[in-house]
């Protein structure tokens, strides 16, 4: 008996060792993905971490959505951005929390990378010092960002704790911009002015002086602007890219004329905001956000003139030809050429008219409020990429700082400073305009005549043509405190609309911009929540 | 070794049961011999028990008669004095057809041996249920014994010999037992009746099985007769209704993603709160629950709280749903069961558009009231008016009936050693999306299954091989698009999906593509799943009630889906020669591969036994493993061959031209468990019980790995005490429970207690050339299992002699150490680990009667369940969590059940200008910009603007007051089954173009539903007035999450009904057929709801209505209900 119980009991400890043995451990590590004790043991394991900073920098979403916040577009759905210019945003309004959270999520890759790259046995010393500049860079052009939406943000360096988090109060907008022009001085000294190959793309001393020069240009600090604009105008890295429609097009990527970029490529890391923004014939979705009358008419005559202008020989019954070539580069007008792909009679790309006068019997026509087609009656072009694969999948790069910028900042400066002359004209002006096609003297040449106000209104408008649907804008007419201006009206859309309101230009839905609150933008209500110390910017 | 192996002997045991008799009886009369002592008697008309007793105080023997009930009939005289014991009991115990055997100074008293003595006769009869049918299996039984005894054949017919004037018993597991008096010569013809509460069924519990009237925790058992004959395609529809507390909520009709929820008890944790699935003792998903053929099962036991699912402890904390396969009886002949049902689904669309002119006239008023230009000219609304037949809906033209077929076919039946069940089973649904030159699309599904049992002497071994095909065919195209696309195109006549040359049109309005031409030419994903549910039981008995048990269980799935993509070219107009564009350029294909299996290997042993006749002892002591792993790789290729999809010259692998291929993608987990009950209980009056489990699960950390989860029950049957005695017999039975006990969740994703850094490539480039990113999730090493404390209360009663049944349970659970993502600050940069740190509380009731009537030939069988359960977030780390979309937003709030509907409350529509100049307005809007109609916002906190401090929670998604019904009527041969299922109290939150007109510029059409919009002559509509979409009053009415979007969702549902017929056995024996029954089946057939437009039952619970982010919200994009009318053939032979 006793025996027997032995038996049994031999048997149940032989069977249960068998079931703890014969399949899964306890001890599981995930097979797909490294952990924090195998990770940082290859230099390229590091740089995979710098990599996602870069693809943190800026998004393709916030590009074209920053476009949508200044009035050379008008949002036709309802989205964030039409409830900000709508002036009903308010502290939940998911812009100000994602623009927050997406900021901060590329700084803690940042710092994630800067606290742990050291520990990389045997990395190649310069490699390192190059990457943690490019990290930091990065870094203040995030804090940068942040800054100029929210005015004060949590400033810090280090990685916080969870607990550092729910306390953690905001730094004023100037010790900010202190930190991030600190950073981007010492980013200058250890970059490269320009890289080879592979490295194509990364960023430069000459970005972190561009960038730095923004930084003094939001702040109208005109003495600075010049400082820093002088030292890329100076160095002779860049130049004007001949061609102003090539500069956008993917065979011209990485040009002479590209300070900072989001680089792209095709089919593998690619942006598709085209497909809401496209003409219906082109195949896209919906109509998201379209250019307004006003962009339109910022666009001189060939001869130099506004298009108000006596004898700039605009005509209204035909208004888009004689203009400024930027004009069809940025914007679709009715009769403009879309490149269209195509598979009969074989697959290609052909140019192709675009009809949306109302009328004209295609799928672009424009109509009132029933379709789905743009609502101003113009459609977006600039940085349409043709070549785009499946649904607007393009892997053109979307240019961040470019060289006709810095001399339209510098050409600024120079005349806010009073100091405006034909040779600064002809470094900076002149050559964006000839570059643009311009060959009227008229349009090339200064006057001596012009007075610094004159001359402030034509280096504005400059801007405008010259960099519409490009994302700074809203940044200009910001510093420029005439958003509330601007920002305070109907939009309009071409002359399509009843004959009695606006002259026959569209009206569409009114703008609101209240200066006392939208200047910045709501330190997000959930984060206010979660961090009592946060505070909140005025009028929300 | 003890050998009184005599009590309930089974069947296949009977050489061994007999053999021990004889070796008992040796061993009985040895000790009688040698114990026995002289007594002095002297009594009159006293009652067996009182004899003992006698015995028992004049000698140092005691009495023991387990499992025997003594009469109490005062009718014996014993004088006897200086008489040796066995003089008295042989002299009284045959005349009550017992007799003794004495160990030491125990006397144990048990039935006499069958020997006919004398004046046998042989019994025949049959026994049939009332409506008439025979009744197979049951037990025929000489009162009294144990040994002598017989079953009903086929016919239902018995035949038994027994002493002339003895009584005999027939019972069968769910009927009231029946005696009848042995009488010679008469074929005696005996009715039973079913026992509405079953106290004698066999309930299948965690590792065991009890009898219902042993049962303390919350349990609830659905056997086959609610499963079988419905005209489901998978088990949980099924289960829809049947159980109190048993939520289960359709999330698609689609047969291509047959999505349900099943939810026991509510919602008591923040992350999965799917139920723990367990099929014959095997561990398993609920992707294997569905893929079940619902005629295989048995039984389907729901365990709900503490007391019953702790012995599951590691996952029980959602409740454990049990499923039993049926097996084969042993000692039948073969039964050859096969049935099959046939019906057409049609798709049931609650909104429909107005008419083409009318929506004209209408998206007119709407530009006129927001002062836009009026975008239909009075020829162009009379040219809709004058073409208004011409129009169709493209919904209606997507959509259409489908057939639906289920065929089973069974045998069963079994040997003296062994039984056996072979099953196979087909279901073929239909999609209701058409398909053009598409394969048809839709679902079919083979079941395969043979269940063994077989014995050996103290050996059993239980043999399970289950294996399921499910071949599916959808749209290349998402369900939610097909169905908002269709339903937003206007009855505009020259809207046109396919012009009459076969080229598929498109429109301004529709300028990618159209519904019609996706689902008619633009390829198909092709799914298909095998599925083996496998195991091998063996059981072996040690010693007289200890049995051990050891299983191993294999459930694998193999997954495949392959995607066709196919080019399609679309046209701008009928005339059109040249495609304006294409959909899905290229074409593409890709190939999914996974293969899921869990092994889960057990090793118990059990021990039964009573002592006494009144002390029930039973326990388990148990170990487990279950370990799982997963292995999937896809790929994608573009530019295939347009016909085969095969690679040609042309074609890329993903990789360098867009989409992705991945390499074996593995996660493997292991639980391993040690768990044990003991139950005790007394006369079946008190009981109690105490179980445990110790899991190890491989989601945590070493040092917090191990969770131990016990509970305590206890029962009391006050009906079973002497002071009730006339209650038990007026009345009936009544029975009070309660348990408490600790349950655990890990239901979360693995690895979570590391941090971990996840490689994505083509996360950036440089120079042309993408480059890998890398990116990490914070782990958190402290996380451990969460704990459910669960508290149940519970009382069952009968009256009316079992007619009437009631139950009531009333349970309070509260979840804490709930793992979530805390809620940090973004400034954090990165979402912290998650972390123990969520407390959740869930209360709620069930009531369940039952009635059973008869009433001349008709025969009634009424039950109703009602339930509800109501949640309560008690911690939460930042104590609230606001989770907008769209113009939805739902909260986690401390003391506020778990994801309500959050916004503003609305207070009716602006009355005057002079209103709307003295109201509260949404921050950022201006007086000027609204209009009386607009919907007007409560300023809950008065200070003038409508802003975020004026939310207020809104309603709650989840079910309240969750009810069913079922009836059952039977007259002669025919019988009528009826299922009605409904919620109390529900608020469904709707978004976009079923609430808003024209919305958001995405739909453009109006539904019928929308026409009671306020007008000035029309001030106490339903809707605001009309706006167009990005108008002021268009963001004021539908941009906020508020009370607009907000419907009550409470509806009842005649879920099913059956009408049957059963061909009498007369005729169809003629054909070797023993049951022939023809039915008609209905389903969904009839609803009423304040909702009259959207289906009340789709819910708004994401998958496992877990996450912060559980809850969406409806937008009116789900496949549509589907009503069901077929036929049914039963056939028995």
């Amino acid at each position: 008996m006793k025996q027997k119980i032995r038996k049994y009991y031999i048997g149940l400890v032989s069977v249960i060792l068998i079931l703890l043995t014969a399949c899964n451990d306890l001890n599981q590590v995930p097979t797909g993905q490294f952990t924090d004790d195998t990770y940082w043991y290859s230099t390229d394991k590091a740089s995979y971490v710098l990599n996602m900073a870069y693809s943190q920098m800026m998004g393709d979403n916030y590009f074209f959505a920053n476009e949508a916040l200044s009035d050379n577009l008008f949002v036709t759905r309802t989205s964030d951005e039409k409830l900000i210019s709508s002036g009903i945003a308010n502290a939940t309004t998911g812009r100000f929390a994602n623009e927050w959270s997406d900021c901060y999520g590329g700084i803690r890759t940042c710092n994630t990378f800067l606290e742990n790259v050291d520990r990389v046995p045997a990395m190649d010393v310069t490699l390192k010092a190059r990457m943690k500049a490019e990290a930091r860079f990065i870094r203040a052009s995030l804090f940068f960002r942040l800054t100029n939406w929210y005015g004060a943000v949590p400033l810090f360096s280090k990685n916080l704790t969870a607990t550092e988090s729910k306390v953690i109060g905001r730094t004023s907008h100037a010790e900010v911009l202190n930190f991030v022009r600190t950073e981007l001085d010492s980013a200058v000294l250890a970059l490269p002015a320009s890289y080879t190959k592979a490295d194509i793309g990364r960023v430069t001393s000459g970005a972190a002086t561009a960038l730095k020069a923004r930084t003094y240009l939001y702040e109208n600090d005109w003495a600075n602007v010049v400082v820093e604009t002088q030292k890329i105008i100076d160095s002779k890295t860049y130049s004007l890219f001949p061609d102003y429609a090539g500069l956008f097009s993917i065979a011209n990527e990485n040009n002479s004329e590209v300070i900072l970029d989001m680089e792209y490529v095709p089919t593998l890391r690619t942006w598709s905001e085209y497909f809401d923004y496209s003409p219906p014939s082109a195949g896209r979705r919906v109509n998201q956000q379209s250019p307004t009358q006003e962009l339109v008419d910022n666009y001189m005559t060939l001869n130099g003139d506004s298009i108000q202008q006596a004898g700039s020989g605009y005509n209204e019954a035909n208004p888009y030809v004689n203009r400024d070539p930027r004009l069809a580069v940025t914007v679709l007008f009715d009769g403009g050429i879309f490149k269209v792909q195509v598979t009969v009679p074989k697959p290609g790309i052909v140019d192709s008219v675009i009809h949306i006068k109302p009328g004209s019997k295609t799928v672009d026509e424009y109509k009132t409020g029933t379709g789905n087609n743009s609502m101003s009656g113009y459609y977006m072009k600039k940085y349409y990429d043709p070549t785009f694969t499946g649904s607007y999948s393009s892997g053109l790069n979307l240019i961040l700082i470019r060289y006709a910028d810095i001399l339209l900042m510098y050409a600024e400066a120079k005349n806010e400073l009073g100091v405006m002359d034909q040779t600064v004209w002809d470094q900076t002006i002149k050559l964006i305009r000839q570059r643009a096609g311009f060959t009227d003297v008229n349009a090339t040449d200064f006057k001596a005549t012009w007075t610094q106000s004159e001359l402030r209104k034509i280096i504005r408008n400059e801007r405008r043509s010259e960099l519409a649907l490009e994302g700074t804008r809203i940044f200009d007419i910001r510093r420029w405190k005439t958003a509330e201006t601007v920002l305070n009206t109907y939009p309009h859309g071409a002359k399509y609309g009843e004959a009695t309101i606006d002259n026959g230009y569209i009206r569409l839905d009114k703008r609101s911009f209240n200066p006392n609150r939208d200047y910045l933008f709501a330190v997000p209500q959930a984060q206010k929540d979660l961090d009592p110390n946060l505070g909140q910017n005025p009028g929300y | 070794m003890n050998i009184k192996k005599i009590n309930k002997p089974k069947q296949g045991h009977r050489r061994f049961v007999f053999l021990s008799f004889i070796f008992l009886l040796f061993v009985g009369s040895a000790n009688l011999e040698a114990q026995n002592r002289k007594i002095t008697l002297s009594l009159e008309k006293v009652s067996l028990r009182q004899l003992f007793n006698a015995i028992e105080k004049q000698t140092d023997y005691k009495f023991l008669y387990r499992d025997l009930i003594l009469d109490d009939l005062k009718d014996l005289s014993v004088n006897v004095e200086g008489k040796e014991i066995s003089t008295v009991l042989d002299q009284v115990l045959p005349g009550k057809n017992l007799q003794y055997k004495i160990q030491g100074t125990e006397i144990n008293i048990i039935r006499k041996a069958t020997v006919s003595t004398g004046n046998s006769i042989t019994v025949k009869g049959n026994v049939e249920d009332e409506s008439g049918q025979a009744l197979i299996g049951v037990s025929v039984l000489q009162k009294g014994s144990t040994k002598n005894g017989s079953v009903t054949d086929m016919d239902g017919s018995f035949s038994i010999t027994v002493p002339s004037g003895t009584e005999i018993t027939l019972s069968y597991i769910g009927y009231l037992p029946e005696n009848i008096v042995a009488k010679e010569g008469k074929l005696i013809k005996v009715k039973l009746t079913e026992d509405v509460k079953k106290l004698d069924e066999v309930v299948v519990i965690g590792y065991g099985t009890v009898q219902r009237k042993s049962v303390v925790g919350a349990v609830d058992q659905i056997d086959s007769r609610k499963i079988e004959d419905r005209p489901v395609s998978n088990l949980a529809q099924a289960l829809q209704g049947v159980s109190a507390n048993l939520t289960i909520q359709q999330r698609s009709m689609n047969p291509n993603d047959n999505q349900l929820n099943i939810n026991i008890r509510g919602v008591s944790t923040m992350n999965n709160n799917d139920p723990l699935i367990v099929i014959d003792g095997l561990v398993t998903s609920l992707g294997s629950f569905n893929q079940l053929n619902p005629s295989d099962v048995e039984n389907v036991s729901v365990l709900k709280d503490a007391g019953s699912s702790a012995i599951y402890g590691s996952r029980s904390a959602n409740g454990v749903i049990l499923v039993t396969t049926k097996k084969g009886k042993m000692n039948s002949r073969p039964v050859v069961h096969m049935n099959s049902l046939v019906g057409i689904q049609s798709p049931n669309v609650l909104y429909k558009p107005v008419a083409g002119y009318e929506n004209a006239i209408l998206k007119n008023i709407a530009a006129n009231n927001t002062g836009n230009t009026l975008p239909y000219s009075p020829a162009q609304i009379q040219d809709l008016q004058k073409n208004g037949a011409n129009s169709k809906w493209f919904l209606d033209e997507i959509l259409q009936n489908a057939l639906q077929q289920n065929y089973n076919l069974s045998i069963s039946g079994g040997g003296q050693n062994s039984s056996y069940m072979v099953s196979a089973g087909y279901v073929n649904q239909r999609s209701n999306f058409v398909s053009g030159n598409n394969p048809s699309y839709g679902m079919e599904r083979y079941n395969f299954r043979t269940n063994l049992v077989n014995t050996l002497g103290l050996f059993k071994l239980t043999t399970i091989m289950s294996y399921n095909r499910n071949e599916s065919n959808s749209p290349n195209a998402d369900t939610g698009n097909l169905m908002a696309d269709g339903g937003r195109i206007p009855n505009y006549y020259y809207y046109k999906q396919k012009a009459a040359n076969g080229h598929y049109l498109i429109n301004e309005v529709l300028s990618q593509f159209t519904p019609l031409g996706s689902l008619e030419a633009a390829g198909s994903n092709k799914y298909d799943t095998d599925y083996l549910n496998g195991s091998m039981n063996a059981e072996m008995k040690i010693t007289k009630g200890l049995t051990a048990k050891a299983m191993i269980g294999i459930d694998l799935n193999a997954n495949h889906r392959a995607t066709r993509s196919l080019q399609i070219p679309y046209y701008a107009s009928e005339e059109a020669t040249t495609p304006a564009i294409f959909q899905n350029i290229g074409g593409k294909t890709s190939d999914w591969n996974q293969k899921e299996y869990t092994i889960n290997t057990q090793f118990l042993l059990d021990y039964d036994r009573t002592f006494n006749g009144s002390h029930h002892v039973s326990g388990l002591l148990g170990v487990s493993n279950e370990s799982y792993s997963r292995y999937s790789n896809e790929i994608w290729m573009n530019y295939v061959d347009a016909n085969l999809g095969i690679p040609t010259s042309e074609t890329a692998l993903a990789g360098n031209i867009g989409g992705k291929t991945t390499p074996m993608n593995t996660t493997l987990s292991d639980i391993e468990s040690m768990f044990g009950r003991v139950s005790y209980s007394y006369k079946d009056k008190y009981y109690g019980e105490v179980s445990f489990r110790y899991d190890g699960s491989s989601k945590f950390a070493a040092n917090n790995r191990w969770g131990f989860f016990p509970s305590l029950s206890a029962g009391w049957r006050i009906s079973g005490e002497s002071f009730m005695d006339s209650y038990r017999t007026n009345v009936g039975d009544l029975k009070f429970r309660g348990s408490y006990g600790i349950l655990g969740n890990q239901n979360i994703d693995d690895y979570n207690f590391l941090t971990t850094y996840q490689n994505y490539d083509n996360q950036y480039s440089f120079n042309g050339t993408t480059v890998s990113g890398t990116g990490f999730t914070l782990g958190n090493p402290i996380i451990t299992w969460e704990q459910s404390a669960n508290f149940n209360i519970g009382l069952d009663a009968t009256f009316f002699n079992n007619k009437f049944y009631g139950s009531f349970d009333y349970f309070n659970k509260v979840t804490s150490g709930i793992l979530l993502s805390p809620v940090n600050p973004s400034v954090l940069g990165t979402a912290a680990g998650i972390e123990n740190s969520g407390e959740m509380q869930n209360r709620g009731w069930e009531l369940t009667i039952g009635y059973r009537a008869r009433t001349g030939d008709f025969s009634h069988n009424i039950s109703f369940n009602l339930a509800d359960s109501k949640n309560k977030v008690l911690a939460f780390t930042g104590n609230e969590l606001i989770h907008s979309g769209d113009s939805k937003s739902d909260i986690i709030r401390v003391g506020a059940p778990f994801a309500s509907y959050f916004g503003y409350k609305t207070d009716g529509y602006f009355k005057s200008y002079a209103d709307i100049q003295n109201s509260a307005l949404p921050v950022g809007l201006d007086a000027t910009q609204l209009a009386p109609g607009d919907v007007k916002y409560v300023d809950i906190n008065k200070d003038g603007v409508i802003d975020n401090k004026d939310r207020q929670i809104l309603g709650n998604a989840f079910p309240r007051f969750t009810f069913g019904a079922t009836y059952e009527l039977n007259w002669k041969g025919f019988d009528l089954n009826v299922l009605i299922q409904g919620v109390g109290e529900r608020t469904m939150f709707l978004r976009g173009e079923l609430i808003e007109p024209f919305h958001a510029n995405y739909s453009y059409t109006m539904y019928q539903h929308q026409l009671d919009f306020w007008t000035p002559t029309n001030t106490d509509a339903r809707w605001p007035r009309l706006a167009l979409s990005g108008s002021t009053s268009d963001v004021n009415n539908y941009g906020y999450s508020s009370q607009t979007q907000l419907l009550n969702a409470a509806y009842i549902r005649l879920k099913n009904i059956a009408i049957g017929y059963t061909i009498p056995k007369r005729i169809t024996s003629r054909f070797g057929v023993q049951k022939l029954h023809i039915s008609a089946n209905a389903q969904n057939l009839l609803t009423l709801s304040p909702l009259t437009f959207y289906d009340p039952e789709s819910t708004e619970f994401l998958n496992n209505m877990g996450g912060p982010k559980g809850v969406g919200a409806n937008s009116g994009r789900s496949y549509p209900t589907l009503k069901y009318i077929g036929f049914g053939l039963d056939l028995e032979f």
